[in-house]
């Protein structure tokens, strides 16, 4: 019988140990879904627009991004990363494996992103737009005051479950060697080869954050999300999907 | 030179290799995913409240942890618990894949089903009921079959996430497609070219299962 090692997870500097993964986990998920979400919000109108130059390229990039595996992504970014940067940012440029990470996470969630909200815009009622336009406001004007703010506002408790995914996720950038929770795990694991303990309880610290941020996407789901909305996140992985019955 | 990988490179066999590995992963997972999904829901709705705790338990357990984390604890862990798969290596490895991925989808398959069982108008189920079929009967013959319309398109969706999500398995050493990818990277050092060549195999399993989800949905959706 081996012996039993929970004693370690009331060592302080273990805990600490712990703690600048957690920190890693959080930077890691905070810094994709921003970039992600600027991303995402252009290539959703990129999608939506009518000029066929436009709207082309983004279904392209977001049904094709959508379709492969991120741990693929990451992968690769954590490669050539760096190569990718080097023609603008010159010779000497390294990507950290940290933001590799992120490009990686970033590029994979902004085409969901994109998605969501792109079923935000499409389930308003088209009146919103047609009376802005109406009303003298330009494409642009009926996009930034009128369409915008509410599809926005629908997309609260998405994002939110978005998010619980991509801390998912960020488990998957610990192969590129950034120190995130999960790694912090398998370090502390072939230091004193204790892998029960120590998977549980970086699954325990998974859950619940991920499933206080689930429970929070549930509440701020007034209603019924609307249907073409589940279906992406479904497809995408997304942790909750709002409520199976109205 | 992009494309002189062919020429040069003899180990090329590994991506049709991993490629197989790859469906048979998903298909074996999605069906294992299925069954465990079904019993899971069932247990959800249960009239008695211990087998509907578990049943959430499980749900929310395996959909709010990392598919890592869990392949990680079948990989490492669950041998010193008593649970080998095989004695063999590589059977090790791909069983503990195939029990992870079915396990962490079983519980989005779960609440498919569920969905799809609380659907099915209740006066169906009292007239089964009434006349005279037990709760077991009644689940096989009136509420399963009528809830599979539903349950079909978004079952879909999650077996296109299951594609994507063996490419997990590569971290615990099963040679699927990602796996032929880092190989060949690893030795030739042409990123684009190997990384590109694994993206367009994924491409070519998920986008038709994408395509065959939405026509599902648009003819379903017609039928209702």
């Amino acid at each position: 019988m081996r012996p039993d090692t929970w004693y370690l997870f009331v060592d302080p500097a273990i805990l600490r140990f712990f703690g600048t993964g957690l920190l890693d986990t959080l930077m890691l998920s905070i810094a994709a879904i921003a970039v992600s979400f600027a991303v995402g919000l252009l290539f959703a109108l990129l999608r939506l627009s009518t000029r066929w130059y436009l709207r082309w390229p983004a279904i392209a990039y977001i049904e094709s991004i959508r379709a492969l595996p991120v741990l693929l992504l990451i992968v690769y970014f954590g490669i050539k990363g760096s190569g990718l940067f080097k023609p603008f940012l010159g010779e000497d440029f390294e990507l950290s494996r940290f933001w590799a990470g992120v490009l990686g996470l970033a590029m994979y969630t902004s085409a969901i992103l994109a998605e969501i909200i792109r079923a935000g815009i499409v389930s308003l009622p088209r009146g919103q737009t047609e009376a802005a336009r109406a009303l003298g406001l330009s494409y642009p004007r009926t996009m930034r005051y009128v369409i915008l703010p509410q599809a926005l506002r629908l997309m609260v408790p998405a994002m939110v479950s978005q998010l619980t995914t991509i801390i998912k996720d960020t488990s998957l950038v610990g192969t590129i060697g950034v120190s995130e929770l999960l790694r912090q795990g398998r370090t502390l694991y072939t230091t004193y080869f204790n892998p029960i303990e120590v998977f549980l309880f970086v699954a325990v610290i998974y859950f619940v954050i991920c499933f206080t941020l689930s429970q929070l996407s549930r509440r701020l789901e007034l209603g019924r999300a609307p249907r073409a909305l589940r279906e992406i996140q479904l497809r995408d992985q997304v942790a909750q999907f709002g409520r199976t019955r109205p | 030179m992009p494309g002189g990988i062919i020429f040069e490179f003899p180990d090329l066999y590994l991506f049709p290799s991993g490629l197989w590995l790859t469906i048979q992963l998903s298909v074996i997972s999605l069906l294992g995913s299925v069954v465990i999904g079904t019993f899971v829901a069932i247990a959800r709705i249960s009239p008695l409240a211990p087998l509907r705790w578990i049943g959430t338990g499980f749900v929310e357990f395996f959909r709010n942890t990392p598919l890592l984390v869990q392949l990680f604890f079948l990989f490492f862990a669950a041998p010193l618990i008593g649970i080998r798969f095989s004695d063999d290596a590589f059977e090790f490895n791909f069983r503990a894949a195939l029990l992870g991925l079915s396990l962490y989808h079983a519980a989005y398959v779960a609440e498919i089903v569920r969905g799809g069982l609380l659907g099915v108008d209740k006066g169906q189920l009292e007239a089964a009921r009434s006349l005279g079929l037990s709760y077991p009967q009644m689940l096989r013959f009136i509420q399963l079959p009528q809830s599979f319309r539903a349950i079909i398109p978004p079952l879909g969706n999650i077996a296109i996430a299951l594609v994507k999500n063996t490419s997990l398995a590569t971290t615990i050493g099963v040679a699927e497609l990602l796996n032929a990818g880092d190989i060949v990277e690893s030795r030739t050092f042409r990123t684009v070219e190997a990384y590109g060549a694994v993206a367009l195999l994924y491409l070519v399993l998920t986008l038709p299962m994408g395509a065959g989800v939405n026509w599902l949905e648009r003819r379903l959706a017609v039928a209702r």
